[in-house]
Parts: C-alpha cells; sequence; structure tokens
C-alpha cells in the first residue's frame, strides 16, 4: 500500500480570524477548567494546535472523523486529554467532530514516540484519494517516580538536588539564609535558598594537571575556620577563610577523612584509581594498614570504635584497634555509619541490588560481629555513586544516577525509629 | 525501640538479605576476553562498517563527538562547538591534552588531516585552538555524523595507525587475534580493565564453547539464538534492531510493469513469519528502513503479507521476469530468508530462483544501521546498500518521513526485518550499557574479582 506525502501548509488568515481565536481561546479555557488540576496539559497545547493547524490544512473546513490510538509512553488518561484538545482544537478551526459515515476525511492519530521526542502522526483520508501523513514531534520529558519507604526503622530519603553532571558530594553548612555546597568534578558550585528555591550563587573551578579516574569520587568536608575542604584523587583544595569566596587546590596525597570529625582517622587515597589504598593515618589503635577499601563506616562502642571497612576484593574488615576480621556480607561497595538514637544508637547504612535490580539501602546494627537488618530496604531508579555520611553522622548522603535519564540526583537519607508508613515525596 | 524488634525483622528479612546481591563499585584491573565472526584484514575505521566494528573502533580512537543513550551529541575531543547560520558552517574547539597512541599530541592540523581522509568533498581548515568545517549544503546534523566511526581521528605512520582512545594496540594479527592494554593517561580516565584480547573469525559453535569454558566473557550471538542461550544459564544482552535485512535491486525500475511487479514482491512476503519462525523473535517486520526506536512513525510503512491484493495486481501483468536472487551463501540464515522469499513469491505470481553468483536481479542484504540519528542513519544506508542519497526538505520528523517514503516507494530496496545485535556476557561483566548506536562502551566495562 502506498501512502502518500503532502507538504504542509498553513491556511492562510481569514476576516473572522478575531472571532474564531476568542472561540478558539474560550473553548481551551472551558476544556482546562473541566481538567482536574493535576492533568492540566498545558505543556501539551502547543504541539496540539500545530498538529491541528496541519490537519486543517490538508482537509480544510468541515466534518472529520477523528480518533486516536495511543502506542507511545504517556498514559492513557494523557493520551485521552490530548485527544479532547485537539478536538476542541480542531473545532475552533471550523473542523467539526463527526461519525465516518457523515464525515468528508477521517482522522487517524497515533501518539508514537522515538529515542528522543514524542512523535504525533496523523493519518489523513479524504474520501477516494490517497491518504497523506502531517506529523508533530516534541522532546519527551525526563519523567519522575516517587518511591514508598515502609520498615521497622525507617529510611527516608529526601532529594536535594539534580544535575546533569555528575554529583561527588553535597554539604548543607549550617547557614541563615541556607546554603548548599556542590561537588562535581570540575567545579565546587554554592547556592543559596532564595523564595523557596536554591539560587546559583558562585561556580568555583577545580584546576587539575591529571584526568581524573574514572567513577571518580570526592569529597566535601565542612570546616569551621574556612568554608569548606575538598578531597579528590591526587587534589587538595581549601576555601579562602574570607570574601569574597575561592578556593586553593593544590596537587596532593593527603589523606581523605574516612568519618565525621568526632571519629579522627584518615586514609590515602588511590589518585588513579576509586579506593582506598589501605594505608590509614594516624590508625585505629595499632593499625595503620588494612586491604584496599572503598568506604567505612564508623560504629562507636563503649570503649573503642568498631570501624567498617567495604573492602575492593567484596569482603567486609571490621577493625577494632586489635583485630582485623573479614565478612562476606553481601553488601555493596558503599557503606556510611549514621547515629539515630533507636536500637544500639548507631546504625550502617550500606547499598546492595535487589531481585529487580534495583540499587537499594537498607540499614543494619552489628550487636557482636554479625549485622542484624533494622530496616527494609529503600529503593532506588539508579545505581548509587555515592554515599557519605555527613559531619554530625546524623544524616546521610546518598548520589544516584537515574538509569532512565542518566541525570544525578543527590538525596539525604535520614532514619526514624519506628515502622512509618509516610510518603516521601521525591518531587 | 527494644532490640528484640530488631532481631525479629532481621529474622523477617534474613533470607532477602540473603538473596541480595552486593552492588560493588567498579573494580579496575583484569583482562576481558572477547570473541567474534567478524575477520578484518585491518583496523583502519576508513575501511567500510563491518560487524562489531562499532564496538572496536571506540576502543582505539576517539571522535570529535559522540552520542549519548538518546543519541544526542556530547562533547569528546570537541569540548564544543557552534553553526553559523544555515549550519553550512561549523567551528569545533578541541580539547586540550588529548595524545594519540605514540605520545603525539592531537592538533588541530592532525584533526583537519583525518577528517579531510574520511571525507574528501568537505573543506576543513585547522586554527590554534580547533577547526573548521564547511560542506556543500546545510548539514544540521554535523555533530551526530562526526560521532561516526570513519569520522575518528586517525594517525597513519608508515603502515601503522595510531589513535588518542582508551586502549593502545599490543598485539595485532590480522582477522585474527588483538590484544589492547589500558592507556594509563587517557584524557578521559584510564579504563577500569587493563588489558582486552579479542579473539576473530570465531564460529558461533566455537564462541559458545569457548564462553562456556569460562575462556572468554563476552560472545556474539545470531539473533535468532537469542531465546534458546537464555536457557542456559547465560546473560544475553538484546540490543535495539540495530540492523536491516532488504532486498535490494541492481537497477531502477526499467518499467511501469518492472515496478508493480516489484509491488508485488514486496506485498507477497510474509515478514512476521520470517520474523518469528526463522529468527525466533530476533528482529522486528520492516516496512520502512528505519526502526520504530530511531523514527516514532515505521507504522506507516505496512508490514502485512496481502497476497489476496498481490495475486489480483500479477493478474494485471501480462508476464513476469525471471529474477536472480543473490544472498550471501556463507550465512545460514539469508539462506533460509532467500527461500522463503521464493516460495512467498511464487504463491504471487512472480518467478524468482536463488543465484549463488552473479549476475543477480536483486540481492538479500544485511546492513547495520550506523547511527541513532535518523537522517544520518538513512543516508550511510543509501551509500552502503548503492541507493541514491537522500534529499531532505528540512530537519522536521515530516522531512525525514518524506525522505524514507520516497526511497521506499522508488522500490530499489524492499525492507524485510530489522534485526537486533544478540551478546552472551558472563556474569563477571559490570559497567557500561549499549548506546542508541549499538556500540557497547566497553571502556567502562570492568570485570567482578574471581571468587577464591
Amino acid at each position: 500500500m502506498q501512502r502518500a506525502t503532502r507538504n504542509p501548509v498553513y491556511n492562510a488568515r481569514i476576516p473572522s480570524m478575531f472571532h474564531t481565536r476568542c472561540a478558539r481561546i474560550c473553548c481551551l479555557l472551558f476544556s482546562l477548567l473541566l481538567l482536574p488540576l493535576e492533568s492540566r496539559g498545558d505543556q501539551w497545547q502547543s504541539p496540539v494546535i500545530q498538529l491541528a493547524q496541519k490537519i486543517v490544512a490538508a482537509t480544510g473546513p468541515g466534518a472529520v472523523a477523528c480518533d486516536l490510538t495511543n502506542r507511545s509512553s504517556l498514559g492513557n488518561t494523557t493520551a485521552d486529554e490530548i485527544h479532547r484538545q485537539l478536538l476542541g482544537e480542531l473545532e475552533s478551526l471550523n473542523v467539526h467532530a463527526a461519525p465516518a459515515d457523515q464525515a468528508a476525511a477521517t482522522v487517524h492519530v497515533t501518539l508514537s514516540e522515538n529515542l528522543q521526542n514524542y512523535v504525533w502522526v496523523a493519518e489523513i483520508q479524504m474520501g477516494n484519494s490517497q491518504s497523506s501523513v502531517v506529523m508533530v514531534s516534541l522532546p519527551r520529558p525526563q519523567e519522575a517516580v516517587a518511591e514508598r519507604s515502609v520498615g521497622l526503622l525507617t529510611v527516608h530519603k529526601a532529594l536535594l538536588w539534580t544535575d546533569d553532571n555528575r554529583i561527588l558530594d553535597v554539604a548543607l553548612p549550617a547557614e541563615n539564609p541556607p546554603h548548599m555546597i556542590v561537588l562535581e568534578p570540575e567545579t565546587v558550585v554554592l547556592y543559596e535558598l532564595q523564595s523557596g528555591r536554591w539560587q546559583q550563587q558562585q561556580s568555583l573551578t577545580i584546576p587539575h594537571s591529571q584526568a581524573w579516574p574514572r567513577d571518580l569520587r570526592g569529597r566535601l568536608v565542612l570546616q569551621k575556620d574556612h568554608l569548606f575542604d575538598v578531597y579528590l584523587p591526587g587534589v587538595f583544595c581549601r576555601s579562602t577563610p574570607a570574601a569574597p569566596l575561592g578556593i586553593n587546590c593544590r596537587e596532593s596525597d593527603d589523606p581523605w577523612p574516612l568519618a565525621p570529625r568526632q571519629f579522627p582517622l584518615n586514609a590515602f587515597f588511590a589518585p588513579k584509581r576509586n579506593f582506598f589504598t589501605g594505608v590509614l593515618s594516624p590508625g585505629i589503635q595499632k593499625q595503620t594498614t588494612t586491604s584496599p577499601f572503598y568506604t567505612a563506616a564508623a560504629l562507636p562502642r563503649d570503649k573503642y570504635t568498631l570501624w567498617l571497612l567495604a573492602a575492593t576484593d567484596g569482603q567486609v574488615h571490621l577493625l577494632d584497634g586489635l583485630t582485623d576480621q573479614t565478612a562476606k556480607l553481601g553488601w555493596g561497595s558503599d557503606i556510611a555509619g549514621v547515629r539515630t538514637g533507636c536500637g544500639t544508637g548507631w546504625q550502617v547504612l550500606a547499598t546492595a541490588t535487589n531481585a529487580d535490580a534495583r540499587d537499594t539501602v537498607e540499614a543494619f546494627e552489628i550487636p557482636d560481629r554479625e549485622p542484624v537488618v533494622v530496616s527494609q530496604a529503600v529503593e532506588f531508579d539508579g545505581s548509587i555513586m555515592a554515599l557519605w555520611a555527613d559531619s554530625d553522622s546524623a544524616t546521610v548522603l546518598a548520589v544516584m544516577q537515574k538509569s532512565e535519564t542518566g541525570k544525578y540526583e543527590a538525596y539525604r537519607l535520614s532514619l526514624t525509629c519506628g515502622q512509618q508508613s509516610d510518603f516521601d515525596g521525591d518531587r | 525501640m527494644k532490640l528484640t524488634g530488631f532481631l525479629l525483622l532481621a529474622a523477617s528479612n534474613l533470607i532477602l538479605t540473603a538473596t541480595a546481591k552486593a552492588e560493588i563499585r567498579p573494580h579496575y584491573g583484569g583482562t576481558l576476553h572477547v570473541a567474534m565472526r567478524a575477520a578484518p584484514s585491518s583496523l583502519d575505521p576508513a575501511q567500510p562498517d563491518w560487524f562489531g566494528s562499532r564496538n572496536l573502533y571506540p576502543l582505539i580512537f576517539d571522535t570529535l563527538v559522540t552520542l549519548d543513550e538518546r543519541g544526542r551529541p556530547q562533547p569528546a575531543l570537541a569540548t564544543s562547538w557552534e553553526a553559523e547560520a544555515g549550519n553550512q558552517r561549523w567551528q569545533f574547539h578541541l580539547r586540550q591534552g588529548a595524545v594519540f597512541q605514540d605520545g603525539a599530541a592531537l592538533t588541530a592540523d592532525a584533526v583537519a588531516a583525518s577528517l579531510r581522509a574520511a571525507n574528501p568533498s568537505w573543506k576543513v581548515v585547522s586554527a590554534s585552538n580547533g577547526v573548521t568545517i564547511e560542506r556543500d549544503s546545510a548539514a544540521p546534523d554535523l555533530p551526530a555524523e562526526l560521532a561516526l566511526p570513519r569520522n575518528s581521528m586517525v594517525k597513519r605512520d608508515s603502515g601503522k595507525i595510531l589513535g588518542t582512545g582508551p586502549f593502545a594496540i599490543m598485539q595485532w594479527d590480522p582477522a585474527k587475534k588483538l590484544v589492547l592494554a589500558a592507556s594509563e593517561d587517557y584524557w578521559g580516565g584510564r579504563p577500569f580493565l587493563d588489558s582486552i584480547e579479542i579473539e576473530m573469525g570465531k564460529s558461533v559453535r566455537d564462541q559458545m564453547i569457548s564462553f562456556d569454558l569460562g575462556r572468554t566473557q563476552i560472545i556474539e550471538l545470531a539473533p535468532e539464538q537469542a531465546h534458546s542461550a537464555l536457557g542456559r544459564d547465560r546473560r544475553v544482552e538484546s540490543s535495539r534492531p540495530l540492523e536491516l535485512v532488504a532486498l535490494v535491486f541492481t537497477a531502477d525500475a526499467q518499467s511501469p510493469e518492472e515496478s508493480k511487479q516489484r509491488e508485488i514482491l514486496s506485498q507477497s512476503i510474509d515478514r512476521k513469519l520470517l520474523n518469528t519462525v526463522v529468527l525466533q523473535e530476533g528482529g522486528e517486520p520492516a516496512g520502512g528502513l528505519l526502526p520504530d526506536w530511531m523514527t516514532g512513525y515505521s507504522f506507516l510503512f505496512p508490514v502485512e503479507m496481502d497476497l489476496t491484493r498481490a495475486q489480483q495486481e500479477r493478474a494485471e501483468i501480462a508476464r513476469a521476469d525471471l529474477w536472480n536472487l543473490g544472498f550471501d551463501v556463507n550465512d545460514p540464515v539469508e539462506r533460509v530468508i532467500a527461500e522463503r522469499i521464493v516460495l512467498n513469491a511464487r504463491d504471487a505470481g512472480l518467478r524468482l530462483q536463488l543465484a549463488t553468483q552473479n549476475p543477480v536481479d536483486v540481492r538479500l542484504v544485511r546492513v547495520s544501521l550506523t547511527s541513532p540519528n535518523g537522517r544520518v542513519a538513512l543516508r550511510g544506508l543509501c551509500a552502503a546498500l548503492g541507493l541514491p542519497q537522500p534529499a531532505f526538505g528540512g530537519d522536521s520528523v515530516d522531512d525525514l518521513y518524506a525522505a524514507e517514503s520516497a526511497l521506499v516507494k522508488s522500490r530499489r530496496v524492499i525492507p524485510l526485518l530489522h534485526l537486533r545485535n544478540v551478546t552472551a556476557v558472563s556474569e563477571r561483566v559490570r559497567g557500561g550499557r549499549e548506546m542508541p548506536a549499538g556500540n557497547w562502551p566497553w571502556t567502562n566495562v570492568w570485570l567482578t574479582p574471581e571468587q577464591p
């Protein structure tokens, strides 16, 4: 079967255009008023108008039978809404809906999509003549999915920031007005909360002569005498103590702090890799070396601090100053300690992948040397790229790369005692 | 909260924890072993695409631009670019610090020379920090075009081929074996893997044996093997449809009757049966040249067999020519498809016979789609099939449809199927995901540590 293609043309402006436009606006306003608030599709208005104009250019005014098929990822409610808007728009252009046997033309609209765009196609059949095809395309938005978190000890996740660039770490200094510092591979970006929105105040470039390693990692540490320090593989940066804010960076293999200030333990980071070498400074009592590891979590005990290190060989090392025990716990590479006051007071958050291949974070306690799960797993829509305890250990910063969009999202994870059934709205 | 409560929850979650897989960070080191059917005698990206080249070239060579998972141009060796009004003249600004694998810096002159060699009709001029490319006509898709492997930056030095890519060639036995080693100072960061060993010219059977023995971590499968391979504890990755199977006539129709016969042939072919029976759902029936994920409008090209109409239209023609149908005799799938087409044509009253050597009137071909960008892919298909280049009226989706529709209506080519690329992957292989062009960025691949 052959299908003819007609170049789309616009109708000439007609004398009654003003009245037609008024009628069209009234029609649109009326139809919008009838819609529920959440489904008002202002975003569809422009492509609907474009498609209607293209259809009318082919059919001219009169009666048409118009149906619609949705083969895109849009929901049926949205497709119905687009259909209603399209019929309204056609009506305002003097094209009236009619049954097929009474119509001068049939218009079959298909909502489709490709890799980047929605593609709306109208196949127009005028009597026995060859059919023509008109199309419009519009970028596909990147949709978000909200998640629910339920558990005996509940892990809450609150979205802090979304970015196209990789987010390495985020810090929220205790300041008024609130500020947020975002560490990216090439910049440190400072935001201020203004009228409920984060507004970028400053972007500080991080100079570095060597290419960053893959799976780049970085740490943002808030300080008292100056705003922050930045640790990156082979590079250390310190913010200037006085205004205007700047940073001074140098090539450095200084050890990175592993945990908040109350646990003074640092470790050397391999400058061309994504892990800590295993050399500790100043050490856990007499233990100054261990296996290479990705992340660490501190769990204070009565008389010592138990350190958990997620090693590069997939095992977890438990260091108490005397012994270095290893265990295969099935945890991911990212762990962080968090102080909650629930249970024994401190928990470890650890990443994993669930049966649906989604990354998760769940909380554990280590009453002896065996971990005990103390929360339901909270799911993420992508890969967790970083998990860092914040400066007071009360919350944990998680960075995720969304599977669908590739965008990076930073979340603040906190734990509350008891089972809750709240809705953690990401958006 | 009492501790007993936590312990109760722990007990209830124990099974979940035990079955959860660890989400581990990428691991540096190791050698990835790959096997492939293709046996290229050269690694020069200027040569025509071969099956597997889209995975191999980006290991050794870089392009100015890459395409992301949605087909959008992203900076690579060019950090930014802009077009002058009309999209005919473009400026690309080069990344500093990129070096060829012999240590020589990538200069604007080297970029210009490389692009001129691959595209003799382009006017490429080097400047201090970039290049200017001028085309004969508007080229709104130039960035996407520059992401094609043939536009890789190549240094040809007394028979040696060098790139700026993440891996350097350590050993090259043409058509047999390629060993690559990670470039420590690659501008995009050192790859996770230490090395990649690629065995070439391996039959699917040999590849599967090697895979099952644990000697190879990535192998190719034929599209029709995707389902059967799944049942054998392999991780099987199927791409979007990336390959066109089509009938291509060697010349334009010489008369209205011949054109009509080609139309009848297209109507008589049972594409759905080919896909379900011959290919075991390893592809999609195709009425158009480009797959639906690329255009969103492929449903406008009918794929249904219409034997009744074909027979009616055949009855309107006095006599049918005898056509010789050529195909690749070394490809068992092509043979089966060709045989089915001959039978379908016979049912419609047409005369086709299989031909294993020239001259042929019509040839069954398999052509890779080189880009996720519809216009670039359509140009590539036309070049590969020996068809006239498509004429685009503009850069809208209507214009793409109009150009593709005109090619299909010309009946020089009859689209049949779009096939997926299928690979079996070891569970040890992590990282990276297949891009829309079908390339799998092995640069981001890493291997989990071997179990002690």
